[in-house]
């Protein structure tokens, strides 16, 4: 009795996401969990029956999208609110990756910092990835007039990166931060399509090599990346 | 110790700056950017704002701040015990998450579609380009697939982050504004969101953010 218990108390310390090991939006969460140094389970989702779309699952999750986070009966959606509830929940071990709550400008300059990663960079390199391999994949044709259009805008904006990472170590200054490791999914999928942008940015080089060889994101990429 | 917005009056980020400021109660001078001379393309404006954009914040002792939610997330928590209660608990970490949770939410899913829309039928002929009907379309759906997302969430809490109005759900005005516009139905077959909506634009603040315009 004593055993099962404590297998029971064990697998409730476990932290469950729903999700896929290759998913880009699994891996920003998968990454945040390495560098914590979290134990969690991936529980797969059946994306071929529709699970997705079934009501068990948007009754979790309304979008019908993954990952979801269960923790102990909490259910929480959205890969960089997850990352966040991690980082914030096991502050005091793995990698410091939040600022100190207290200090109010440290935390504007990282909400700053998460706007431009969802506002400036994701649009561009989740458009990169959406035409050359999410709508292959789904049998859809690559526009090239729309690839070449987000690949314009993104080295628009890897100029403003290229002023903010002239300054500064990383993106909300200069400590990591999860804000930082949130652009490697579609970021590594963009750096395969268009290098020629990553290579005509020679700080956002500098900082996107040294994200990318971080034992953390060579871990969550070991069950396989959309490369 | 006044404030100082760099930004400009009809811009919809500007205005999401001004709601937070007046919930808060704060106040500040907005200093208009001249928009149509390139002010924002100049290296001045470039140094405090690395893309080019407004609105940009900058405290009295120098400390210079942009992205309009960044900048309405700092105004809610520096003056949190004043004016509208905006933000969780920061101790409560489940609370917070939730917050998180419907902050993403806003900037993934409602963001693009809504302010997509807007740039094919409002500022593309408004600067002489052709609105791209295909694209409409395909934004139209994006977005009443999300609404019907907002729609579950909608009637589980009265507001996307639990039963208390925060920040997040103020995020949204700029663009569930021009969506009431640009198609109306979707409100119609949304009524929880849209019941939400109505609520919010009769705010005080949003009323006077738009005040003139």
């Amino acid at each position: 009795m004593i055993r099962i218990r404590w297998v029971l108390e064990l697998t409730r310390l476990i932290l469950e996401i729903i999700g896929a090991d290759m998913s880009t939006c699994t891996r920003r969460v998968k990454v945040v969990l390495y560098e914590k140094g979290v134990d969690f389970v991936i529980k797969p989702i059946d994306w071929a029956t529709g699970e997705h779309k079934s009501e068990a699952h948007l009754s979790k999750q309304p979008f019908g999208q993954i990952p979801v986070l269960e923790d102990d009966g909490f259910i929480l959606f959205e890969s960089r609110a997850i990352g966040r509830y991690i980082a914030a929940k096991y502050a005091d071990q793995g990698t410091k990756l939040l600022p100190n709550p207290e200090d109010l400008r440290a935390v504007a300059l990282l909400e700053q910092a998460a706007c431009i990663e969802q506002s400036d960079f994701e649009p561009n390199v989740g458009g990169i990835a959406m035409e050359k391999v999410f709508n292959p994949f789904k049998g859809i044709a690559t526009d090239e007039a729309r690839f070449k259009k987000h690949v314009e805008t993104f080295g628009t904006k890897l100029d403003g990166y290229e002023r903010i990472l002239s300054k500064q170590k990383y993106l909300a200054g200069d400590e990591l931060t999860v804000v930082d490791l949130w652009h490697l999914p579609h970021g590594e999928i963009a750096e395969k399509y268009a290098p020629e942008v990553f290579e005509a940015h020679p700080k956002f080089n500098a900082w996107w090599q040294s994200l990318k060889n971080r034992s953390s994101w060579i871990k969550a990429n070991e069950k396989g990346n959309l490369l | 110790m006044v404030l100082t917005i760099i930004g400009h009056p009809v811009s919809t980020c500007t205005r999401r700056v001004k709601t937070a400021l007046y919930e808060k109660g704060v106040e500040f001078n907005l200093q208009v950017i001249d928009w149509p001379g390139g002010e924002h393309r100049t290296e001045a404006h470039l140094q405090k704002q690395p893309f080019g954009q407004v609105p940009v914040l900058i405290e009295e002792d120098g400390f210079i701040l942009y992205e309009s939610r960044a900048i309405s997330r700092y105004i809610a928590a520096k003056y949190a015990n004043q004016g509208t209660k905006l933000l969780p608990d920061p101790s409560d970490l489940k609370a917070v998450a939730l917050f998180e949770q419907a902050a993403s939410v806003e900037l993934a899913d409602f963001d693009p579609p809504a302010s997509g829309l807007a740039y094919e039928k409002i500022i593309k002929p408004r600067t002489g380009l052709t609105t791209d009907e295909k694209r409409v379309q395909t934004l139209n759906e994006t977005l009443k697939s999300k609404l019907d997302g907002y729609e579950r969430i909608l009637s589980k809490h009265k507001y996307l982050a639990g039963e208390e109005l925060t920040l997040v759900d103020l995020f949204h005005l700029p663009y569930a504004a021009t969506t009431e516009l640009l198609a109306p139905e979707l409100y119609e077959s949304h009524p929880k969101v849209h019941a939400w909506y109505k609520e919010l634009k009769e705010r005080p603040s949003w009323k006077k953010a738009n005040e003139g315009l």
